[in-house]
């Protein structure tokens, strides 16, 4: 337990009716001003714990503070510092959509001035200003989830929790939502984010938790979790007609590359003998050492490509399985750059 | 902020909810002047009948509509908090700092306009219909005092059915659980007229208490004494819908 910590979860367990253990002992904390995570599918407990630490639920067992307050000897203090955006959105269908933001910021206490204030503020950053008079009701899916987020953000709260917030979003909602997170984050806001998609959760957060089945199984920053893992790997085709090298070449390069400090192995996936499997460390900064390295020994290279491990990846080897059967993010394309030089460092 | 205001803020918006739903706000309106309609008018004769109260039947009828009324109003308060757990709202106010019974007040507010706007369309029906209140000015607002409190409590019942099932199916058929107590009154006729197991039924429902005090209030006056029995029954059954409600209400969103 550090000072600097917001957030403090302990042994917390929650047990529902019939048995059935939601949360299994977790326990992790989130400094003021992180974006942490929690990855996991669905049904790993990631949703039980946000209303936990919410006060929308009473947990069974463990010890959770939330900007110093315990969340049930202190539910109100709790309540007042943190905004909450369900994975579910809960919006006021019949109520316009600045009467909706404005009833939400009586409620925490904002005079009506204040409030109204505040609401236009929150209406135009999320581009609903022109939709301000319009019933909830009406809105689009990706209209709801900004109008549900910043009803999170009328008491400016400095904790924000986030149970999915851009499930069921097309790329370019998405992609909106995660400007205005990283926005938020940057202006002070302590965010926890519960996500089931790996780029959200690599692009966004600063340490994530995975959890799976009611367990953490590994905690760390993003990097450091796909480090773990193993090597980038960058993906070589030889010479300017691929195939007709044969196989002389493709030992000739094994060899003289296993000589090379960063390299921690070398395989020819297609055995066609044309393209080589290099699995380096930190592929990003070694790949121009590599190029100049095969130039100097006179070999050609006509593509070149490389591949980080993804948090998908991390959670596979914790949990033996995939975190979801339809996880084709865009990442794993975004980060198989095709250039010979201007590899992509990620982040 | 004190309790007060928290619920003024969450009727406000309840009361909006309400406005923005004509649909639910027409038939209470229609639905009276149904009654009156299907009613009043046709079963008139029965006042020829010797020892009948009234020779005014549809003053004796206009208690009955309040009653009934103000009985099945008690689903629509179901319905409307139904519609916000349903929707996640209810949960958006659960997380809000306020004392979580302003959210159970404001909804017992809400039940009491609603019922409260039905009391007066079925008063202003009857007066047009030429009913004269025997009570005068004082016994038309303390009849709407009544039934509104009346319509208060029996909300707490269909709050009660809301907050516990949280389904939409079985919240809608919760007027099956008001046609009896509504139903199994001296809605038609004075207890005198009726026999067997009905009069047994409508002599263990506290509704039909509350429905002779009403009609004893249009039909005759200020007798007192057959008042006050009904103003008993009301109190203790309000009490009693409350407490099992708060307690409920508690439990569920603690």
């Amino acid at each position: 337990m550090s000072g600097g910590d917001t957030v403090q979860v302990e042994k917390l367990v929650k047990v529902y009716p019939g048995d059935v253990k939601a949360v299994n002992g977790i326990d992790f904390s989130v400094a003021r001003g992180e974006f942490f995570g929690l990855l996991g599918p669905n049904g790993a407990g990631k949703s039980t714990t946000m209303k936990i630490m919410s006060t929308l639920l009473r947990k069974t067992s463990g010890k959770v503070t939330v900007a110093g307050h315990d969340v049930e000897h202190n539910q109100m203090e709790v309540r007042r510092s943190i905004g909450f955006a369900m994975q579910e959105v809960g919006l006021d269908d019949l109520a316009q959509g600045r009467d909706f933001l404005v009833t939400q910021g009586l409620l925490y206490g904002l005079t009506p001035a204040a409030s109204r204030a505040r609401a236009g503020e929150l209406l135009e950053l999320v581009g609903l200003t022109e939709a301000a008079k319009r019933k909830v009701g009406t809105y689009s899916g990706g209209m709801r989830r900004r109008i549900d987020l910043v009803s999170a953000l009328m008491h400016n709260p400095p904790i924000l929790f986030l149970d999915e917030p851009t499930t069921g979003l097309d790329p370019q909602s998405r992609h909106a939502i995660w400007g205005h997170l990283e926005q938020l984050n940057r202006n002070g806001t302590t965010i926890i984010l519960t996500t089931q998609i790996m780029e959200e959760a690599d692009r966004l957060c600063q340490r994530v938790a995975i959890i799976d089945q009611g367990v953490i199984v590994a905690q760390g920053t993003p990097k450091s979790l796909k480090a773990e893992v193993g090597g980038d790997v960058v993906i070589l085709t030889l010479g300017q007609d691929g195939a007709a090298q044969g196989e002389s070449l493709t030992n000739k390069v094994t060899s003289l590359l296993t000589s090379r400090n960063y390299v921690l192995g070398v395989s020819a996936p297609t055995g066609n003998g044309a393209q080589l499997s290099v699995t380096v460390r930190n592929g990003g900064e070694v790949v121009p050492d590599l190029m100049r390295f095969l130039g100097d020994n006179g070999i050609a290279v006509s593509n070149l490509s490389v591949a980080s491990p993804t948090l998908d990846d991390v959670f596979l080897k914790h949990t033996g399985h995939k975190i979801r059967s339809d996880s084709t993010s865009g990442d794993e394309l975004g980060q198989i750059t095709k250039a010979m030089l201007g590899v992509n460092q990620r982040r | 902020m004190s309790i007060l205001t928290q619920t003024w803020y969450i009727y406000a918006r309840n009361f909006k909810t309400w406005m923005a739903q004509p649909a639910l706000v027409i038939p209470s309106i229609i639905f009276p002047a149904f009654f009156f309609l299907l009613f009043a008018a046709p079963l008139g004769g029965v006042t020829n009948l010797p020892d009948f109260p009234t020779d005014d039947y549809e003053a004796y009828m206009t208690a009955t509509i309040l009653v009934m009324s103000v009985v099945f109003s008690g689903a629509d308060a179901a319905m409307a908090i139904l519609a916000d757990i349903l929707s996640g709202y209810f949960d958006k106010l659960l997380l809000a700092p306020i004392n979580r019974f302003s959210i159970l007040l404001s909804s017992l507010l809400m039940a009491g306009t609603r019922a409260l706007f039905q009391v007066i369309v079925i008063i202003v029906i009857a007066l047009i219909l030429g009913v004269s209140f025997k009570g005068g000015v004082p016994g038309i607002l303390f009849i709407a005092v009544l039934a509104t409190i009346l319509g208060m409590a029996w909300s707490c019942v269909g709050l009660m059915i809301a907050i516990k099932t949280k389904s939409a199916q079985i919240t809608q058929t919760s007027w099956l659980l008001f046609m009896p107590v509504a139903f199994l009154t001296t809605a038609y006729m004075p207890k005198d007229f009726l026999g067997g197991w009905f009069k047994w039924a409508v002599t263990i429902n506290p509704v039909d208490y509350v429905l002779d005090s009403i009609r004893v209030v249009v039909i005759t006056g200020w007798a007192w004494g057959d008042i006050m029995l009904g103003l008993w029954v009301l109190i203790g059954m309000t009490a009693l819908a409350l407490g099992v409600a708060t307690w409920m209400y508690r439990r569920e969103t603690a």
